[in-house]
């Protein structure tokens, strides 16, 4: 398989901190209410305390790209190495991509009146460093893989809470989270 | 606020913009543009390496983080054009390990934030809103005179008060202490809301609060975490717990409330609020019967153990504490024999466990239950609570002398805090000393001469203390407040003057951590933003106008340089203890005190009368407490539901949820309760209800959860910003915890040891 | 991602549907009158270019940035949303040459050419609101409603034009084209509500939204006039476009999102 970057999103890790969220905001100072990665809490009815496991998401940078596909002016592309890039410049604002978009990874910039989503960090990436977000994480729940030397292990692609898409093919992989023995009084 | 709007139309005349986020791209992206070009597909893979992140770019400083926080992140800042970029973790700290927490990456936000006070500010009227900007020597004057006119008025300068804390632990901040003492002998609020009772227990116990390298957790066999919540409140923490449980520890939570750590754990124990004294001395009962006790340790190098294990066998069984806690006896038995047969096994004491009225007892009965199972001076074990080993340094801003002919209190010794690192001397003359854990009640009570003045300088009063609605009351008695503050918080707006301070990135200085061993120095990366001056250079302004005025009535001095005086906290004994030849080597990085062993008291030499460990401390007793770690109830309830109000993941007290960008993620707050409790008073989830007790009243949307116990209200303390009234400290009264003033000048708080009712709006 | 009413894209879908949907009321007369150009020829097709004109200048309300628009035949090969601006540029110019050019009899050649151009636009169109993102709506149901929605508004506004020998023909045409809609629009949002959790959700929004409601009682207003009336009244198409322009509104802000449910059980 060629090579791909993806995140690898470790519930069982993840403490909700939201430490991802912020650094992301932190390097690329979005405009109010634009938010590229967010950190979503599992529903009781999957996760059975409240608030207490969650999906650290940003863009799942998919193998076949529903933004890439329905953009009508080409603004999106698909490196060799598999980040999805949104080149805003040539972006003209429509929304096809905020609405296609399974995963709801771009969000419209009422200021720039584009589109714009998660970028991989890849101008770090090509400087051999981490995603802002990846670097940030204080409990490594959320790492920087490559799909084709990832090792089949405990992970999985459609955890319950993540919306199924075969087609479009994220490329986010997922390990589920735990929950300890109970003792209440 | 019709004040705000005015000042805000004033202070946006000087807004001054952070980079946009297109800009910041496009300088990354040369090659963007030419991907437009129908040749794009042609471009080699070398030209997007073109547009990579260069380092070089930026000009990069150091900081650390002056939070009251375990974690004190050491801060690598990125500065491009004079302007804070972004920032990052320090790599060079296995603790840091490049990354800070939510609240750290809203720096960038703090420093530029439009809600930002720009300039000293005067309000014509308390609570009115009417602010108008003055320039700084306008400021000074009317404060100088002030002081002046307390000093003709009653002979001295007893009617000034300082209300500090914890809001900017950058040593040099010590200078606000200086600058007060540089005036006269003055009135002081000591004692800690945070960790006092416990710090006097660790004293009765070992002779000094000093908790292994957290570091070394990974080494642990069998992990407690009691009453904390690192995966909150120390986010960097939680890979060491990780690591240990990765290496086949077991983890156990014990809490009221199933935090996000106790999600994280192999076992959560959630036992009845305040009951942990009885919990821990009925494990060390069964430990006791097992025959698992370190008979090694309690006979060499501890006294006391015989009298203790005698009341254990008397008054404690397994199914008393059963009964208190309401943990089930056989899993009391079962991690009380796993606790004992690990090795190296340890507890991690948060504060929040000893926020209640018997807290200082419930902290000694755990230090027990550790130091009887041998696991104290070892590493990977011990009853970890907190150090203050690196904080040795001079104290320069801090130790000021007051002017010649001062007069002040005559009585017992001076000031103290757990951060006093003055020898006292003997003086005929000392500040008057009240309890910090008692604002309202003291600034009401406080007579010959009554509290005329206070200056407000990291603690946000209105915010942390308790009994707002008598808070309120109190301020209202005080002639003039001055309160030095980067947003308009709830005590600025009870203030008559307002100072701008600078954030860590416009002043130099240094940080220490009370739990990991990192030091790191604190760069200015840029120039003060607007008008804004750190804490010792309000002091040398505020010296200059005094003696201006009065010559001689303040010695503090007049021309300061935050980064001389960072130098001048320096010593050869942190240099020795840092391993660093000067300090300048801080800039290349944080760096790790070198350490004999990561455990503390590995030579076992206590810092108890005994030199060693003593279950039975007759210095507690002396000081009015029990000799033995007995078991102390709690405080009674005097209302229907247990009120718990800790800490929120979203910020440290008052400061960052105020933040725009903290609140894209947080927006509001809630009220968590338990479904059974909910249905019975017929309330829905995200309902909106009303709390009250005898203190006041609070009305709040809810959230249902088994995450709460039942007969249980949990409410997270933080401040939304200018304009939002939510406010726990209306709901929390100043009930005094047991321990705290040995060490720290005054008992604690009993902050978890509140009740409260709820009722649909 | 909340959803929006979008209303330019309510406009643009409704009145460029009403324009094609006159162009195959304009083929369908054709086929079983006398030939093309029956009844007032150059005023229909003015008004068809008129509702394409004002749906096109709608929907560049929509852009950020208006005037790139012409970029956006960029992505011919992928983008149903590309094609959809060809097909609706190809069938504005048919239908302004023939309106500029029109005589007493229509070309054919322009009636056939926008009946093919007019197609591919409701296709284009119903392709691109069926993303994946949009489960409810994620299959042919978005080309079918806007189909129906062509053909009622193409028949009520053609009764405006048509000579008194087709009326009738239009007549029958819109009442089995509002039973139709009428029954797809009632019984879709119902099977719904037995699908996946977000399809469940969608089905829930638009049977508890007020606009939805309105649109079915104005359709079924329509229908009731025509029972009793053999013969589309000249207000008829107003109502009708009312009741299209509720249901394309409620269509765009009903319809909910997988992102809306992330964490939740799908």
């Amino acid at each position: 398989m060629k090579k791909h970057y993806a995140f690898l999103v470790d519930s069982e890790r993840c403490i909700g901190c939201f430490t991802c969220a912020m650094a992301c905001r932190n390097y690329y100072h979005q405009e109010k209410g634009v938010v590229w990665r967010h950190v979503y809490p599992l529903s009781e009815e999957i996760y059975p305390h409240r608030e207490r496991a969650f999906f650290s998401l940003a863009c799942n940078h998919c193998e076949n790209p529903t933004c890439l596909n329905v953009c009508p002016v080409e603004a999106y592309t698909k490196r060799e190495d598999g980040v999805v890039v949104h080149h805003q410049e040539k972006c003209i604002g429509c929304g096809n991509c905020i609405r296609s978009c399974p995963y709801g990874a771009p969000v419209y910039n009422p200021v720039e009146k584009r589109a714009e989503k998660c970028s991989f960090c890849h101008e770090r990436l090509d400087a051999g460093l981490l995603p802002a977000c990846v670097q940030s994480c204080p409990t490594d729940a959320l790492k920087l893989v490559d799909l084709a030397t990832l090792e089949p292990e405990n992970h999985v692609q459609f955890p319950p809470g993540f919306p199924k898409n075969a087609k479009v093919n994220p490329s986010t992989r997922f390990i589920l989270p735990k929950v300890p023995t109970m003792v209440r009084r | 606020m019709t004040g705000q709007a005015t000042f805000k139309e004033d202070c946006m005349s000087q807004k001054t913009r952070a980079l946009s986020r297109r800009q910041f791209l496009k300088g990354l992206s040369v090659a963007g543009a030419a991907s437009l070009l129908p040749l794009r597909l042609l471009m080699p893979y070398s030209a997007e390496a073109a547009t990579a992140f260069r380092e070089q770019d930026f000009q990069i400083f150091r900081n650390a983080c002056p939070r009251n926080c375990y974690d004190t992140c050491s801060i690598k800042t990125y500065v491009k054009d004079g302007v804070v970029k972004f920032i990052e973790g320090a790599q060079e700290s296995t603790f840091t390990k490049g990354g800070l927490c939510v609240k750290g990456y809203a720096y960038p936000r703090r420093v530029y934030s439009p809600d930002r006070i720009k300039y000293p500010m005067v309000q014509d009227g308390r609570r009115t809103g009417n602010w108008r900007r003055v320039s700084w020597d306008e400021a000074m004057d009317r404060i100088a005179k002030k002081i002046l006119e307390i000093k003709e008025k009653d002979g001295n300068l007893l009617g000034m008060g300082l209300s500090k804390y914890s809001g900017n632990f950058g040593i040099t901040n010590y200078g606000v202490e200086g600058m007060m003492s540089s005036l006269g002998y003055t009135t002081r609020f000591v004692g800690t809301p945070c960790w006092p009772a416990g710090i006097d227990a660790q004293n009765y116990d070992l002779g000094d609060m000093w908790c292994n390298d957290p570091e070394d957790m990974v080494k642990s066999r069998f992990v407690i975490i009691w009453g904390a919540n690192p995966a909150w409140c120390s986010v960097h923490s939680m890979k060491y717990v990780n690591e240990a449980k990765r290496r086949g520890a077991k983890v156990v939570v014990i809490d009221p409330i199933f935090t996000q750590t106790a999600a994280k754990g192999d076992v959560y124990w959630q036992p009845e609020t305040s009951s942990d004294g009885a919990l821990a001395l009925g494990m060390a009962r069964h430990i006791l019967d097992q025959g698992l006790v370190d008979t090694d340790f309690v006979n060499t190098h501890a006294i006391g153990f015989a009298e203790f294990a005698a009341y254990l066998r008397e008054n404690v069984t397994v199914e008393w504490a059963s009964q208190v806690s309401g943990i089930p006896a056989v899993q009391i038995r079962e991690v009380a024999e796993e606790f004992a047969t690990a090795d190296p096994a340890t507890i991690w004491i948060g504060y929040g466990m000893q926020r209640h009225t018997n807290g200082g007892a419930s902290v000694r009965a755990i230090d027990a239950l550790v130091a009887m199972t041998g696991n104290v001076g070892k590493e990977g074990g011990g009853a970890r609570y907190g150090h203050l080993r690196t904080w040795g340094f001079n104290y320069h801003a801090l130790l000021q002398k007051q002017p010649e002919g001062s007069t002040g209190f005559i009585g017992a010794t001076g000031p103290k805090g757990e951060f006093d690192f003055t020898k006292g001397e003997a003086a005929s003359f000392t500040d008057r000393t009240v309890n910090i854990n008692k604002t309202a009640q003291a600034i009401l009570d406080t007579k010959d001469p009554v509290l005329r003045m206070l200056w407000v300088s990291c603690k946000n009063p209105f915010a942390q203390d308790f009994d707002r609605p008598k808070l309120e009351k109190a301020f209202d008695t005080l002639e003039m407040v001055v309160s030095v503050e980067q947003f308009f918080t709830e005590t600025v707006n009870n203030s008559d003057i307002v100072l701008p301070v600078t954030t860590l990135f416009e002043e130099w200085t240094v940080n220490a951590s009370y739990w990991h061993y990192w030091v790191g120095i604190n760069e200015q990366a840029i120039t003060p933003m607007y008008e804004t001056k750190s804490n010792i250079e309000i002091a040398a302004l505020l010296s200059r106008k005094m003696n201006e005025l009065s010559p001689g009535s303040c010695t503090f001095p007049q021309d300061i340089d935050t980064r001389e005086w960072l130098e001048k906290e320096f010593n050869q004994g942190m240099y020795d203890y840092l391993g660093i030849k000067h300090w300048t080597d801080l800039k290349n990085g944080p760096v790790k005190a070198k350490l004999a062993s990561s455990a503390s008291w590995s030579d076992m030499k206590f810092g108890t009368p005994s030199g060693k460990y003593e279950f039975l401390s007759e210095l507690c007793q002396q000081n009015g407490h029990d000799a033995l770690p007995r078991y102390k109830e709690g405080r009674k309830a005097y209302d229907e539901f247990r009120l718990l109000t800790p800490h929120t993941k979203f910020g440290l007290h008052s400061q960052f949820v105020n933040l725009d960008w903290m609140q894209e993620f947080n927006k509001e707050p809630f009220l968590y309760m338990h479904p059974d409790d909910a249905q019975e008073k017929k309330i829905a989830d995200l309902d909106t209800v009303r709390v009250f007790n005898k203190v006041g009243e609070l009305k709040i949307k809810v959230k249902l959860t088994s995450n709460v116990a039942k007969k249980s209200l949990v409410i997270y303390e933080a401040w939304f910003g200018a304009g939002n009234d939510f406010n726990v400290q209306n709901l929390v009264d100043d009930e005094s915890s047991d321990m705290g003033a040995y060490k720290t000048g005054a008992p604690g708080v009993a902050i978890h040891g509140q009740f409260a009712n709820v009722e649909r709006v | 991602m909340q959803s929006s009413m979008e209303l330019p894209l309510v406009l643009f879908t409704v009145l460029s549907q009403a324009a094609i949907g006159l162009v195959l009321m304009n083929a369908v007369r054709q086929c079983r009158c006398a030939g093309p150009g029956e009844g007032n020829v150059r005023m229909e097709w003015t008004l068809i270019a008129a509702f394409m004109g004002v749906g096109i200048a709608a929907s560049l309300f929509h852009l950020g940035h208006p005037l790139e628009s012409y970029r956006a035949l960029a992505h011919l090969e992928k983008a149903w949303l590309s094609r959809e601006v060809l097909a609706a540029g190809i069938f504005f110019a048919l239908a302004v040459l023939a309106a500029v050019t029109g005589r007493e009899k229509g070309s054919p050649v322009l009636m056939w050419a926008s009946v093919l151009a007019g197609l591919l636009v409701v296709l284009a169109s119903g392709m691109t609101y069926a993303p994946p993102a949009l489960p409810a709506v994620n299959n042919a149901l978005p080309t079918v409603f806007f189909l129906i929605s062509a053909v009622v508004l193409g028949a009520g506004f053609a009764s405006w034009f048509a000579g008194a020998e087709s009326q009738p023909l239009l007549a029958r045409i819109l009442v089995t084209a509002l039973v139709v809609g009428l029954v797809v629009r009632l019984t879709v949002p119902c099977a719904w509500l037995s699908g996946s959790e977000v399809m469940r959700q969608t089905g829930m929004a638009w049977l508890g939204a007020p606009l939805y409601w309105v649109h079915i009682a104005l359709m079924a207003a329509c229908l009731g006039v025509l029972w009793k009336s053999r013969a589309i009244p000249v207000w008829l198409p107003i109502l009708a476009l009312a009741a299209e322009l509720a249901g394309r509104a409620v269509f765009f802000s009903e319809t909910i999102h997988t992102s809306m449910n992330i964490g939740g059980v799908y």
